[in-house]
């Protein structure tokens, strides 16, 4: 296990799949959620050419696929795929706690006013099997 | 079992024993319930219910006389729940509600609106006045200014926040579960009796993306999408004539009555109220047939006047 999400290069993808795990339509809601990932990924570099690859703390590689939509900053949406053996389902518990700490490091990246301590209380209150494990509950 | 029933967990089937309905507005298929005969009461939910919040409404307003409408928000209850956001604009879904008022070609309506029904109903009356009589206010608001808790991070901008609201509202469908369970006064009675209906209807993360897209919609400063919308909505709510009556939850801290039910009265100082009954922001689950009498006999009085 790696201890936290980290940028990465993109995987071997022989033998694998892409196994949807998370979509967002609205990524600007709050513009400096875009901008954080435009920086992240190098986006006004990149653009549309590859998806932006993570490693999470499972050891699991997740690609962001980024969304364009005419009249809007770029990106527009994000879709979240875990890279899994091909013909193998995903485990989903290490997939949702992988996704949390996806989570916890845009938080982090995103910045202030936004802090992973609101995210973690977030997560608390409505009882999110991952945010409590992650507070040793 | 009629196709309600069928999504119902069995111990609320005895609830909601209504007749489906179901009609196209505006490109989108919408459930509603039709009952009773005479002037129509048209009863509207928020985020993230649907008509079985107004289950103790029904009976008694039918008894009454009146002619009870409910339909389900698109993207509610037994409505079609598109699985894009771009599918929703607060003028799309008042364009929804004209529509299906058009179809069934109602009239002498009293609107009885709560939370998103507020700003979607009232901009339906506001542009088909000649089918209003009045108007009913239940926890919600009609100007551009936010809520103290909408301008939060914790817990309310989080909780919908890019990618956190496809997780926590999505995967764990925590308004509808956790969100309104926090919303009540008495929620052991309403975990009993009404929070698996709730999450029935609601049944997949795709099913529940009005619960996240809603709140993105309320807006927080001038540039926001929907800001235009609510100045025309406080502005012309002022030049409005209908009667109206105001009811409010005693404990409500999201839409606290103290602050919101206070600017409806002066925004429609003809208005009834407010009549303060026991319920934090999903007042109707608290007091149900408190809230259905206070509806009857407003209704009553208006006949009683002409009006």
């Amino acid at each position: 296990m790696t201890a936290s999400v980290t940028i990465a290069a993109k995987p071997d993808l022989a033998g694998k799949r892409l196994a949807f795990a998370l979509a967002e339509d609205r990524v600007g809601h709050y513009p400096e959620f875009r901008a954080f990932f435009a920086k992240s990924f190098d986006l006004d570099r990149i653009g549309l050419a590859e998806p932006g690859f993570v490693t999470a703390p499972s050891g699991l590689a997740y690609a962001f696929v980024f969304i364009g939509r005419s009249g809007e900053p770029f990106p527009a949406g994000v879709e979240i795929y875990a890279v899994v053996d091909a013909l193998e389902p995903v485990e989903e518990t290490t997939l949702d706690a992988d996704l949390w700490a996806v989570l916890g490091w845009m938080i982090d990246g995103v910045g202030a006013p936004w802090t992973r301590d609101d995210l973690e209380a977030t997560g608390r209150l409505y009882r999110i099997p991952a945010a409590a494990k992650a507070a040793g509950g | 079992m009629n196709q309600a029933q069928s999504v119902l967990p069995e111990a609320a089937r005895a609830a909601w024993p209504y007749a489906p309905r179901f009609a196209r507005v505006n490109g989108w298929r919408m459930h509603y319930i039709d009952e009773g005969a005479g002037d129509p009461v048209l009863l509207l939910h928020g985020n993230p219910t649907w008509g079985y919040i107004y289950r103790e409404f029904v009976g008694p307003i039918v008894a009454s006389g009146r002619r009870v409408i409910v339909p389900d928000m698109i993207g509610f209850g037994l409505s079609e729940k598109p699985t894009r956001e771009q599918a929703h604009s607060l003028d799309g879904h008042a364009a929804n509600l004209t529509a299906l008022v058009r179809r069934l070609d109602l009239r002498r309506i009293t609107l009885v609106v709560h939370d998103w029904g507020g700003p979607t109903g009232l901009s339906f009356a506001l542009a088909n006045p000649e089918r209003v009589r009045a108007l009913v206010i239940m926890s919600t608001w009609a100007w551009p200014t936010p809520a103290e808790f909408h301008t939060r991070i914790f817990p309310w901008r989080m909780s919908h926040a890019p990618l956190v609201g496809p997780y926590i509202f999505g995967k764990y469908n925590g308004l509808t579960g956790r969100g309104m369970y926090l919303s009540v006064v008495d929620r052991e009675r309403y975990r009993e009796r009404a929070q698996a209906v709730y999450e029935a209807t609601l049944p997949d993360p795709a099913t529940r993306l009005l619960t996240w897209a809603w709140p993105r919609w309320i807006p927080l400063d001038a540039e926001a999408r929907a800001h235009d919308r609510f100045v025309w909505l406080e502005r012309e709510l002022a030049k409005a004539q209908w009667p109206a009556t105001i009811i409010w939850g005693r404990e409500d801290d999201v839409f606290d009555h103290a602050t919101f039910a206070d600017r409806f009265k002066r925004l429609l100082p003809q208005a009834e109220g407010p009549h303060l009954v026991t319920g934090r922001h999903f007042l109707q689950e608290d007091s149900g047939p408190e809230i259905a009498s206070l509806i009857v006999d407003f209704v009553d009085g208006l006949d009683r006047k002409g009006a």
